[in-house]
């Protein structure tokens, strides 16, 4: 088997006597899409921090492509191909829709020209227009992105993901708080992605899970609970208990809600 | 009229005056207000500093002073003790701001909002101490007098500042170059580095921009403009004095930008100038002038909070999207969803 896109080992990260994360050894396959569910607190979004170097783990290693990256730094780890998008939907609100874009295709270099005019970047303006015109946001080119609906600004961070070319894509929740129409258009884009980008994709919503993920890792407190094909995990007993609740649990939620 | 004839009618006028201060001036009023007008392009230099830091790339910096004392210490300890010319001396002004810049930059950078602003404070309040003690060298609060080395010399003529003519059309041209770096900076990837920084610096460093680096850089760019204005206006009063360093100098520059309109490139021109003929007019009438500024400045941040230039650009905006909403339809093509 070839060398898996993400991989980590006994990854552990502890606050305080909190265990985030619990010695977790995940390898994530390239060329398929990863969904990591769970209830809440199991660590997923911790997960992401890990790997994108915005927390730094209390134990384990992280390997991107076979390259050892625990403790880059999250800039570097962006360099190399690493992007992500934050569950809390995260742009530059003062910046206009098109600079967002256009910024983030710019920030892989090494070297930010301090003289020369940014608006004579042809190449970098070109690719904007057309990353403007996926994501259906070419009208609003000119707005500050903070004053953006939800749905457009979360259509913006997929933008600022894919026109920075990464190849391996940590959707956090893309689709959260999203209009049933918003979602289908996001979960069209991320289907689209996915052909050439590896993806792994934290979400709450199960028809997106189930609509677009090859492969499904249910994490439970920090450790992973199961990990297999959708239809596999569907039918997974602890998945049920731990996951999508216990039969009891529902006719308890039931019986409170006729008392 | 349209935003643009506006704005280009600003720029032409504005430009006009500035050039025919020298002549007008003297004509309407007194000589004392050429060297008034000098004194603010100087002191709106110092506050540009302030704004590129706050208003570009959201660091709040009360120690911009500091860099201004460097400079102007580089000046006159250049000429007095070392008997440079003009220009080595000039040098030494900038080189020596940009050097501390980019010392306590290493630290202060590391920080970000009130502890990054603390950290600033300390740096220039260590200076400012030193400063004072180190009285054989710096002359302490009664600063060091030195007297004018020539700018130029060509064959029998001598260019030189004391005459206020000259004197005023050099402070122009080097504030001017300098806003017109600090343009040309803003406007390239590294200006939009700066504003990413300044919007989330969080999402910043996952797209990729190293915000340590981007931070120092611009911190120390912030200290080239305080230093260049430090020397300035040790030139302009032929003397340094630790006064200069004290961290209330550092805060007007902070107030006259935000009053003027932070993250705006002339934001700190029109504060500047509004205080600054403020006490002119009012401090040989009323001591307690500096009221007026406190009362000035909790007005424009509760009414204006991006200042008078940014009230102004509203405006503008406003008047922009008039004008499109007025002008024919143009043919569109629209596909369908």
């Amino acid at each position: 088997m070839s060398e898996p896109v993400l991989r980590t080992e006994g990854l552990i990260k502890r606050f305080g006597g909190l265990t985030a994360v619990d010695n977790l050894s995940i390898n994530l396959a390239g060329g398929r899409v990863h969904a990591i569910i769970g209830p809440n607190g199991a660590g997923k979004t911790t997960f992401f921090n890990l790997v994108s170097g915005m927390l730094s783990p209390s134990g384990g290693r992280v390997f991107f492509r076979g390259r050892d990256i625990t403790g880059y730094r999250p800039h570097e780890i962006s360099r190399l191909g690493i992007k992500r998008t934050l569950q809390v939907k995260s742009v530059f609100p003062e910046l206009s829709v098109a600079d967002n874009l256009w910024i983030t295709r710019q920030a892989g270099r090494r070297f930010l020209h301090p003289f020369r005019r940014a608006a004579s970047d042809l190449e970098t303006k070109s690719h904007v227009e057309r990353i403007l015109e996926q994501i259906g946001l070419s009208a609003l080119a000119g707005r500050p992105a903070g004053t953006l609906s939800y749905g457009d600004v979360a259509m913006l961070e997929i933008g600022m993901a894919v026109i920075s070319e990464p190849s391996l894509l940590l959707l956090d929740e893309p689709t959260c708080g999203m209009s049933p129409a918003e979602t289908n258009r996001a979960v069209e884009k991320i289907r689209d992605l996915a052909r050439t980008i590896d993806i792994v994709i934290i979400e709450h919503d199960m028809d997106v899970v189930f609509g677009i993920a090859d492969d499904i890792t249910v994490l439970a407190q920090g450790a992973i609970l199961a990990s297999g094909r959708p239809a596999e995990i569907a039918e997974d007993e602890r998945v049920r208990e731990a996951y999508l609740g216990r039969p009891e649990d529902e006719d308890f939620v039931e019986e409170a809600a006729h008392a | 009229m349209t935003r643009r004839s506006i704005e280009i009618g600003m720029a032409v006028s504005a430009a006009t005056f500035l050039i025919s201060v020298p002549w007008l001036i003297p004509a309407l009023t007194d000589n004392f207000w050429v060297s008034v007008i000098t004194e603010i392009l100087i002191w709106s230099l110092f506050a540009a500093s302030a704004n590129l830091l706050f208003g570009y790339v959201g660091l709040l910096s009360f120690g911009q002073a500091l860099y201004f004392g460097f400079g102007m210490y580089g000046v006159a300890l250049g000429i007095d003790h070392l008997g440079l010319s003009f220009w080595p001396a000039f040098g030494l002004g900038i080189v020596s701001a940009i050097a501390m810049a980019l010392v306590s930059g290493v630290f202060a950078v590391r920080l970000s909002w009130h502890y990054f602003a603390i950290i600033t404070v300390v740096f220039s309040l260590i200076f400012y101490f030193l400063a004072v003690s180190m009285k054989p060298l710096t002359g302490g609060d009664d600063g060091i007098n030195f007297s004018l080395p020539p700018v130029f010399r060509f064959g029998g003529s001598i260019w030189s500042l004391t005459d206020p003519t000259f004197q005023y059309f050099f402070v122009l041209a080097v504030v001017s170059l300098c806003f017109f770096l600090m343009y040309r900076v803003i406007n390239s990837p590294l200006g939009k580095g700066f504003l990413a920084i300044r919007d989330n610096d969080l999402r910043a460093s996952l797209i990729g921009l190293n915000v340590y680096v981007l931070r120092l850089i611009a911190f120390v760019m912030a200290g080239f403009l305080a230093g260049v204005s430090g020397a300035l206006f040790a030139f302009f009063g032929r003397y340094a004095s630790a006064s200069y360093m004290f961290y209330q100098v550092s805060g007007e520059a902070v107030v006259w930008t935000i009053v003027g309109g932070a993250g705006t490139m002339f934001g700190p021109l029109v504060g500047t100038t509004l205080f600054i003929v403020i006490r002119e007019i009012v401090s040989s009438h009323w001591e307690h002038h500096s009221l007026i500024v406190g009362l000035l400045a909790i007005l424009a941040v509760i009414f204006a909070p991006k200042g008078i230039v940014g009230l102004w650009n509203g405006w503008m905006t406003r008047l922009g999207e008039r004008d499109a909403a007025s002008a024919p339809p143009r043919l569109t093509l629209q596909a369908e969803p």
